[in-house]
């Protein structure tokens, strides 16, 4: 059924709010020659044309050339142009929603068509239409809450951060050893997500390399960019900036969790029109940077066991950061295996995009995982590296369900447990 | 020349030679009238110099060797398509003015004889990369990809390739003929000489004429396009 004229016409003027010269490149010239197909998980492990990234972006290409092409407009079978029915919308809700935004597909595209880049503008007529994913608005809000009432949650996570703080003072032994929160002047403001496991060994290291540094209020997932909110996306990360702004540091420092990293390095500014004043940096970035100064020093090669890495697409396909973590396992572990394929052609595990936090679509991403199975098991890793939260929490999952009997660890748990190791053997 | 020859190989040719022109640079209009996002879309890793950047791009859009990795038939015969298509596009030349320097090396027969070789192996070559083209159309997942846009162009482009190779193999007409019809559109007197008009290879030109007015006519407004925007959408690759 065709949606009702006024609520068709105000998705088209949104739709031409959203168009961009990229976008329009990206319209024009798809060749439907679907060399995409095995580019992308979802379709390898489906086989279903839904999940064909040439496809997702036909969808948004029909109602494109129905209401934007002139030929379109005169002879919209040609394009099997489409009005906008509810069908259609549940359609594109399916292939949207279920992205991880990987953008493989654009690796091995003849044209460097950018699917992720089509498809935010179908989450933006989904969520006009009132069919924006429920669960993601949810969280997105819960974090839009928070921003506005942070003195009422300042007050529980500094007991929480209490608890942490005599962990960090127990495990480097210092007991003047801090978690500073809202300190100015830091030279780094550091962006954890909320759970001890992202603050604890990064405060480890950040102690050992002396570094002034201090603790960010707000975590550094966005709900509302994998929504494809634009409005609340740029609202939860200001909340961040904002503080950034405030305490005057020099750098903002993301922890391990790829989307935050693609938000605040190529999203943000162009969502707020404004310039940082500050730099915005991986923590494997600024690990990195400690061990070539000198200002931290690994316990060389104390892991035995085969380690192999899973790059993350946002921090390296997405991001460009290839050789720090390697170089950082590397000096850790004896045994490092790659897994096949690597780097900017790896495999998405899966779950990206927002998809692990879409409880009806658990069973899809355990089956759409099994490519990453396969590439684990090939490596014959019993400990598997990855510095993204979701793909770890991905990891675990297919872990479980197809018994691959592996341990999967951060890079900073790494790091943080090679320093402790001298201290706790003395 | 009778009426519809006039009308074909004439008036339609020039119409079919503006709305190309018109239409691309429309086209073009189109692109560059709507702002850029500031967002960079590139993915990892990415050129360092201006220079790398262009090399990039040159081998993005000319070779896709990213696309040989995963689909290698598709590689192979999106290839030999395109590289025939150039080659045809150049062999085309010869109407306008003739490759003196390879009518100095190889002497009247030798040209003759290598057009035939070329043009005839480029055509053969666009036949079968276009029965490739099309019968990947009729398996699924591209099956439920393929819009009427598709099979039409593609049918376009075959009945184009199908006069052409029918003149190549079984016209008795010569390049010199066809030149002088070539060089009497230059001049807005299109006309065919007595040796075309009396053979049935005339015919064919017409078919072949008539189909390749249809695809340039539509080629601004069909995902042919791409012949220009690659380039624009690969340079996106690296920002």
């Amino acid at each position: 059924m065709t949606v009702d004229k006024q609520t068709e016409e105000k998705l088209i003027a949104l739709l031409k709010q959203k168009i961009n010269r990229q976008l329009l490149y990206y319209l024009d010239i798809c060749a439907r020659c679907a060399i995409c197909r095995d580019a992308c998980h979802q379709y390898v492990a489906t086989k279903d044309v839904h999940y064909l990234p040439a496809y997702r972006a036909e969808l948004i290409r029909r109602i494109y050339k129905k209401y934007f092409t002139r030929t379109g407009r005169i002879i919209p079978s040609l394009y099997e142009g489409k009005e906008i029915t509810d069908d259609l919308l549940d359609e594109l809700y399916k292939v949207t929603y279920a992205c991880t935004g990987c953008r493989r597909c654009m690796f091995y595209c003849p044209f460097s068509i950018d699917t992720t880049w089509v498809l935010s503008v179908a989450k933006t007529i989904l969520i006009a239409a009132g069919k924006g994913s429920p669960i993601l608005t949810e969280l997105a809000d819960a974090a839009i809450e928070k921003g506005k009432n942070i003195d009422l949650f300042k007050g529980i996570m500094l007991d929480i951060l209490k608890d942490t703080e005599r962990k960090l003072q127990e495990k480097v032994g210092d007991p003047k050893a801090t978690i500073p929160v809202e300190k100015e002047d830091s030279n780094l403001l550091y962006v954890a997500l909320s759970g001890e496991h992202t603050i604890l060994p990064a405060a480890i290291i950040f102690h050992q390399a002396k570094e002034n540094w201090t603790l960010s209020l707000f975590e550094a997932s966005n709900y509302g960019y994998f929504l494809g909110d634009t409005a609340k996306a740029k609202t939860i990360a200001q909340r961040i900036v904002d503080e950034a702004k405030r305490l005057k540091v020099k750098e903002v420092v993301v922890t391990e969790c790829g989307h935050a990293h693609r938000v605040f390095k190529f999203f943000y500014e162009s969502w707020a029109k404004e310039k940082y004043p500050f730099q915005v940096s991986s923590i494997l970035e600024i690990i990195h940077r400690y061990l070539k100064e000198g200002r931290i020093n690994l316990n060389s090669k104390y892991i035995k066991e085969p380690v192999t890495y899973h790059d993350p697409c946002q921090i390296g396909r997405n991001y460009g950061v290839f050789a720090e973590p390697r170089d950082i396992i590397s000096q850790v572990s004896a045994d490092f295996r790659e897994m096949n394929p690597q780097r900017e052609k790896n495999w998405c595990c899966g779950a990206g995009g927002g998809v692990v936090a879409q409880p009806d679509l658990d069973e899809f991403r355990i089956k759409t995982g099994e490519l990453k199975v396969k590439q684990i098991r090939q490596t014959g890793a019993k400990i598997v590296v990855s510095p993204c939260e979701n793909c770890r929490l991905q990891i675990e999952t297919l872990n479980e369900k197809y018994n691959l009997g592996i341990r999967i660890s951060s890079i900073m748990d790494l790091v943080a447990y090679s320093l402790l190791i001298p201290r706790e053997q003395s | 020349m009778d009426w519809f020859s006039f009308l074909v190989a004439g008036v339609m040719v020039y119409l079919a030679v503006f709305v190309f022109i018109t239409g691309m640079l429309y086209q073009i209009y189109r692109w560059l009238s709507v702002p850029k996002t500031n967002v960079r879309l590139g993915i990892f890793p990415k050129p360092k110099s201006k220079t790398a950047r262009l090399l990039k791009l040159a081998k993005d859009s000319f070779i896709f060797p990213q696309a040989f990795e995963i689909d290698r038939k598709m590689w192979f015969f999106a290839i030999l398509f395109h590289f025939a298509l150039l080659a045809v596009f150049i062999g085309h030349l010869r109407l306008i003015q003739e490759f003196s320097f390879l009518f100095n090396i190889l002497g009247n027969k030798g040209v003759e004889r290598f057009a035939f070789i070329s043009g005839g192996s480029m055509g053969i070559i666009l036949t079968v990369a276009l029965l490739y083209y099309f019968s990947r159309r009729f398996k699924s997942p591209y099956k439920d990809l393929s819009v009427p846009e598709d099979y039409l162009l593609l049918i376009l482009l075959m009945l184009v390739v199908t006069m052409g190779n029918h003149m190549r193999f079984f016209g008795d007409v010569r390049v010199a003929d066809y030149r002088e019809y070539v060089h009497s559109l230059f001049v807005f007197k299109p006309a065919f000489n007595l040796g075309l008009s009396v053979s049935l290879s005339k015919y064919s030109l017409v078919a072949h004429v008539f189909f390749a007015n249809l695809l340039f006519i539509y080629f601004p407004f069909s995902k042919l396009v791409h012949a220009i925007g690659t380039f624009a959408a690969n340079l996106i690759r690296s920002e």
